[in-house]
């Protein structure tokens, strides 16, 4: 993450698209620091692709502003020369090789069709590129997707549900690769429902839910918002209470959660106390069948902040 | 738009494309020729509309008056492939893609278009020499003398002829593009195209006999078959012309205004 910049590379103010009476984007304020790789999360039908469509001049908002990379939302012609996109999913001509329907949209946007190859193998499809895209498999096709995003080696990059349609495999390389682009300057906007996918990419999040921001902000300020627990767990049941008065005894407040204790903590203490609890249960001969420590996940950490809707 | 007009012939000039368009132009030559001289009235003058006379196709312009019969037959087909090519990339979500590369909006639908006219006043070009040679060979077996097709007077009215084609088709490409550009549909825009060029004019002209006068697709029938009793090729190409610039203008305001969502 390199954060030194101080035009933030993304800035909305009271962003709204409404579709007859339903506010699919609803007075959405958001700002991405320049240098970052920033997780869109929410729900589907949230408004990411939406929001997304709109800064990229694809879709008029109805009401409110915008300034990508410093440029006005109004004037696309601006700053998308300096942005590359894949919104919903890869939309190519099947009767065209990938090679050639990359050199179509080079063509398109003056860009240098040599760099063609090279980003083909950047995702992979260095040997596939002279097949047609009617041929590819769904995540190939999401490759060509990312190939065509980075034709003009953008400042800002746009990516809406990226691993859509890819295996495990698939869905792990996209994610290193996402950490690759991100290296030195680039911004990444990356957008997905599936949560687990940014929790180790992001290092800023903006979570909205029907339209509206929950979250923004550093990830690690998010995912600080619910404590870490260590949970534990007596061999008898009836040791629960015994357990109990011991962790008070040493200062902490179980909460009991349906057999165990959960303990919340600082993050940094957590191995520590772990122990602890550990030697002073065996020492008043308390057997534990469970001991661990459960640090918080944007998953939990998002259903947290939707008030558990999902 | 210059590069919008590059990108669109980087998918129009692929060997697959060139060889279809060769193979078709080939067929359609060798076919209209044959039909048209086949189907020449042996009496004398030159009926009204299409109709054509063994004595029009032995003057001067007789070889491109083969040429721009046969065309004629084409019309609805070359709109509707206008319809389809246009509507394609909506339904595709290829404009899409295209308009994060060129966000000009009216570059990208004018270039795209430009470079179609361009594909096709060349395939046409071809088309013309093909089926004149066609016509010429076939020629004798329909009693049509060819010796003037070669005059001095026959190169200038080729060359109307040819410019007569191009308008013709211009006319159907900016009125299929708007159509595209308004319903975004590949089959509803196939639907409409189809109904509206095929048998709703016709049908509206045998009941209403002034509909010619009014209605696009047959001023541009009239316009290319050089006028009919109910409409001269002169007022043809103006109403036409007309229609086609608030073609234009429609499909250029929808287009830079309208959420690209598909």
């Amino acid at each position: 993450m390199n954060t030194t910049h101080t035009t933030p590379a993304l800035v909305t103010h009271d962003l709204t698209k409404r579709y007859g009476g339903r506010a699919a984007v609803d007075n959405l304020s958001i700002e991405v620091p320049a240098g970052v790789v920033a997780g869109f999360i929410g729900p589907n039908g949230a408004g990411k692709t939406t929001t997304m469509a709109m800064l990229l001049g694809l879709v008029a908002p109805t009401a409110g502003s915008a300034t990508v990379l410093g440029s006005s939302l109004d004037d696309p012609a601006s700053y998308l020369g300096r942005v590359g996109a894949l919104i919903e999913t890869p939309a190519f001509w099947p009767g065209l090789t990938g090679i050639e329907n990359l050199r179509v949209l080079a063509t398109l946007s003056g860009r240098d069709p040599q760099r063609i190859p090279e980003v083909l193998d950047l995702v992979g499809l260095g040997g596939r590129g002279g097949d047609r895209f009617g041929e590819y498999s769904l995540g190939m096709k999401q490759r060509l997707g990312i190939a065509a995003a980075l034709l003009g080696d953008p400042e800002l990059l746009v990516l809406d549900e990226p691993t859509n349609g890819l295996d495990p495999a698939g869905i792990n390389e996209i994610r290193r690769f996402i950490l690759e682009l991100a290296d030195g300057d680039r911004t990444v906007l990356v957008s997905s429902h599936i949560l687990s996918e940014l929790e180790h990419v992001s290092d800023w999040l903006i979570v909205i839910n029907d339209g509206a921001l929950l979250y923004q902000g550093p990830a690690d300020g998010f995912l600080g918002r619910v404590p870490t627990m260590i949970a534990l767990a007596p061999e008898h049941p009836a040791d629960l209470d015994r357990l109990a008065a011991l962790i008070r005894a040493d200062g902490h407040e179980p909460r009991r959660d349906d057999g165990a204790l959960a303990i919340p903590v600082d993050e940094d203490d957590a191995t520590a106390l772990a122990a602890a609890l550990n030697k002073s249960a065996v020492a008043h001969g308390i057997v534990l069948a469970e001991l661990h420590t459960r640090r918080p996940s944007l998953e939990s950490q998002y259903l947290a902040a939707i008030g558990g809707e999902r | 738009m210059i590069a919008a007009v590059r990108a669109e012939l980087v998918k129009v000039l692929r060997r697959r494309v060139l060889v279809i368009t060769a193979i078709t132009t080939i067929v359609f030559a060798v076919g209209s020729a044959a039909v048209v001289l086949a189907s020449a009235d042996p009496a004398g003058g030159r009926p009204s509309g299409r109709g054509v006379t063994v004595e029009s196709l032995s003057g001067a312009g007789g070889g491109t008056e083969v040429f721009t019969t046969g065309v004629s037959f084409a019309g609805t087909f070359l709109f509707v492939l206008f319809v389809g090519v246009v509507a394609v990339e909506f339904s595709r979500g290829t404009f899409r893609t295209m308009l994060m590369h060129q966000p000009r909006r009216l570059h990208l639908l004018a270039g795209k278009t430009t470079a179609l006219l361009a594909f096709a006043a060349a395939v046409l070009a071809v088309t013309e020499v093909l089926t004149w040679t066609a016509a010429r060979l076939l020629a004798p077996t329909q009693d049509v003398a060819t010796g003037r097709w070669l005059s001095l007077d026959s190169f200038g009215l080729a060359v109307a002829d040819y410019g007569s084609v191009v308008f013709w088709v211009s006319g159907y490409a900016l009125l299929g593009t708007m159509l595209a550009v308004l319903v975004r549909s590949v089959p509803a825009a196939l639907a409409i195209g189809i109904a509206w060029a095929g048998p709703f004019e016709h049908l509206l002209q045998d009941a209403w006999g002034p509909a010619g006068r009014y209605f696009p697709g047959l001023l541009l029938e009239a316009f290319v078959a050089g006028g009919t009793s109910e409409v001269s090729a002169g007022r043809a190409l103006l109403t036409v012309a007309a229609y086609v610039a608030v073609a234009a203008a429609v499909a250029g305001t929808v287009f830079s205004r309208r959420d690209v969502t598909a």
